[in-house]
């Protein structure tokens, strides 16, 4: 089976990290606000856990957007210019998830190099990480040391309106990361993108070869 | 040479700023026993010896227009071991001509009359009668309550010794709050200073000073005060207590330290560009009517009330934004001053991020009455927890403690999602690749 290599390894390292930071800061965000209904830890551990890891992530983050800044893969984040092939992308996929999965339709996405999301994927991830994650980390910072940061903390509203955002985000993310960790269990087999994940190569079925550009650099067989 | 000129310059100098100094320390160090000296001999002037000729009699008294009685004795020795032996009688009773002493001086009653003797001492403390007109104690003599405190009331005019005050048996404030000052000596300044070892340790005027005395709650005079002498707590609770600052402000020291004491959340109505509390006059009526229908349902002001009332304060063109400031506090100020050691003041966070706390079952809103201190409506506790509050107490919030309920129903929601598209994706599939097989359709996955 051809393989070929769209996870970079700073993307796989960042990706694990984030992951594991994700659910880290997932579950010590529901022991900070949930107090007496989870008692795992007090809340100081879990408020400083969270801070760590929270700026851990932040440094994180910036591995992400240096890597794609500085590379060309950074082409796997370039939007989709043209509304209706988006659109008509996305309904495309939504009807593969939907029912021609199950019919065994092929994926009517082909990964490449330089397109490794389909186009909800390619929407969502542009939304997450270009604006849900910086939200996310520069709220948490203001909540970090609030009399700090008091006159941008006054600027949105106060230390309440900073916190909802916080939380609404934090809300979200408890979704994602339960249906992310879904989707990434339907490849043609259940651990075939987790694997890819490991290794950086994706596997491609036989429609995938075909529709690939040429077999050059990236690709093993 | 010059510099040899210089030096012997410099210690003729220096010779002679040790001579003055070791003068300046022996008159200094002769001065008090020189003093005491003469008081013990009581050096009375002869005219002060003439007033107390009949003014040294126990049981001298008038009878005034209102029959109160106005006692005319002066005990000759405690004047004359007193401070005001150095000006003797006649400065403060300039008024009494002896030709006509005793004459017929008509005296409405003894406070008037105590009451229009302020004058007098403003004569010479001018300084601490401006601190004093401008403190609680003044403004509720100007409203007329006849248990305000005036001068004489807490420095006995004939027995005024210099720094009486200092002790824990010759504090005038415990008059009228004994129950505040029992707490106080029972509390860890109490107890240093009854030791004696802890002289640093504040009596009453330490922290809230002796003339200006405002309405404790008014504003931060006395978190400061608390700093004054704590001027590390800040740094060394950031050592331990995340958001340190934020706490400093928004928490009161006794909220912590006072552990067994009822706490409360007090919102006030703060104009936004200066600390002050939107005082009583400004929004009160349109205030109280919205209490008042409260208060008529039985409750205290709810979520939507408060919203409303916010943004009436903040109608037509209001010159400043008016804003409500939350702040934790105990309920009392006998409970402000059962203050403990810090080993046993409350460091657990848990005690207050939580939901159900103790800490936010009573909540008031407040604001500023004539005399500073602060008019207090009952308030639902609800209203930390209300989606609405996000916009009315913006500045206000504990996590966990006050966390908005709403947002728990879309956590919830979240999970209900983050589970079930998974679950309903694949029944949905177990049932589709059913149906197909019934229907005879080549299933691609199987082949």
């Amino acid at each position: 089976m051809q393989k070929i290599y769209v996870h970079p390894l700073p993307v796989r390292v960042w990706h694990w990290l984030n992951a594991i930071g994700f659910v880290s800061l997932i579950l010590s965000g529901l022991q900070i606000r949930y107090v007496g209904l989870i008692d795992v830890v007090s809340f100081r551990t879990a408020v400083n856990l969270h801070n760590w890891i929270g700026f851990v992530l932040i440094a994180n983050f910036f591995v992400w957007l240096g890597f794609y800044l500085f590379s060309d893969r950074i082409k796997a984040y370039h939007p989709e210019l043209s509304p209706m092939k988006h659109f008509h992308g996305s309904i495309r996929q939504m009807q593969y998830y939907g029912y021609g999965i199950f019919k065994g339709d092929p994926n009517p996405h082909h990964v490449s190099i330089y397109r490794k999301f389909n186009p909800m994927q390619s929407m969502l991830y542009q939304i997450v990480m270009l604006l849900l994650v910086p939200i996310q980390f520069y709220t948490g910072i203001l909540i970090w040391d609030v009399k700090r940061f008091s006159a941008q903390v006054d600027f949105f509203g106060g230390v309440r309106v900073v916190d909802t955002i916080h939380v609404l985000i934090f809300i979200f993310f408890v979704a994602f990361v339960l249906i992310h960790a879904y989707l990434g269990a339907l490849g043609h087999t259940p651990s075939a993108h987790y694997k890819a994940m490991f290794s950086g190569y994706e596997e491609l079925e036989d429609e995938e070869i075909q529709a690939q550009p040429a077999a050059g650099a990236g690709t093993q067989t | 040479m010059e510099s040899l000129r210089r030096d012997g310059t410099n210690t003729r100098t220096a010779l002679r700023t040790g001579f003055f100094i070791t003068a300046i320390a022996t008159l200094l160090l002769a001065l008090p026993a020189t003093t005491k000296h003469a008081w013990a001999q009581g050096t009375l002037s002869d005219a002060d010896k003439t007033c107390l000729g009949c003014h040294g009699s126990a049981g001298l008294e008038k009878r005034l227009d209102n029959a109160d009685t106005l006692s005319l004795h002066v005990d000759g020795e405690t004047f004359a071991k007193s401070v005001h032996i150095a000006i003797g009688c006649a400065s403060c009773h300039a008024d009494v001509d002896l030709a006509k002493h005793p004459g017929d001086k008509k005296i409405s009653g003894a406070r008037d009359y105590s009451v229009a003797s302020i004058q007098i001492c403003r004569g010479c403390h001018d300084d601490k009668f401006k601190q004093y007109q401008g403190s609680i104690h003044a403004s509720l003599v100007r409203d007329g309550n006849a248990a305000a405190p005036i001068c004489t009331d807490c420095h006995s005019p004939h027995a005024v010794m210099s720094k009486a005050a200092s002790d824990l048996k010759s504090v005038p404030c415990k008059n009228c709050h004994s129950a505040i000052f029992e707490a106080y000596v029972a509390s860890t300044h109490g107890k240093a200073r009854s030791r004696g070892v802890g002289s640093f340790a504040p009596l009453c005027s330490g922290c809230h000073t002796a003339h200006a005395i405002a309405a404790a709650s008014a504003d931060d005079t006395i978190k400061e005060a608390c700093l004054g002498c704590h001027a590390g707590a800040l740094d060394a609770h950031a050592q331990w207590l995340p958001n340190a600052g934020l706490h400093f402000e928004v928490v009161s020291c006794p909220a912590c330290h006072a552990p067994n004491a009822r706490r409360r959340v007090d919102l006030r109505f703060q104009d936004n560009t200066t600390p002050a509390q939107v005082p009583e006059q400004k929004g009160v009526p349109r205030f109280e009517s919205h209490v008042r229908s409260a208060e008529a349902a039985g409750k205290g002001l709810d979520a939507v009330t408060l919203w409303t009332l916010l943004r009436t304060f903040n109608q037509d063109g209001a010159a400043g934004k008016t804003v409500l400031r939350g702040r934790l506090e105990v309920r009392t100020g006998i409970e402000a001053h059962q203050l403990t050691e810090k080993s046993k003041a409350i460091s657990n966070c848990d005690t207050c991020h939580r939901q159900g706390s103790e800490a936010f079952q009573s909540v008031t809103v407040s604001v500023a009455g004539p005399d500073g201190r602060p008019i207090r409506f009952g308030a639902s506790k609800d209203v930390l927890s209300s989606v609405f509050s996000i916009d009315s107490i913006s500045g206000f919030y504990a996590i966990g403690g006050t966390r908005i309920h709403l947002l728990d129903i879309g956590l919830v929601l979240a999970i209900l999602a983050g589970l079930g598209v998974p679950i309903i994706h694949m029944t949905w599939g177990w049932l589709f690749r059913r149906y197909l097989k019934r229907q005879g359709i080549v299933d691609h996955t199987k082949a």
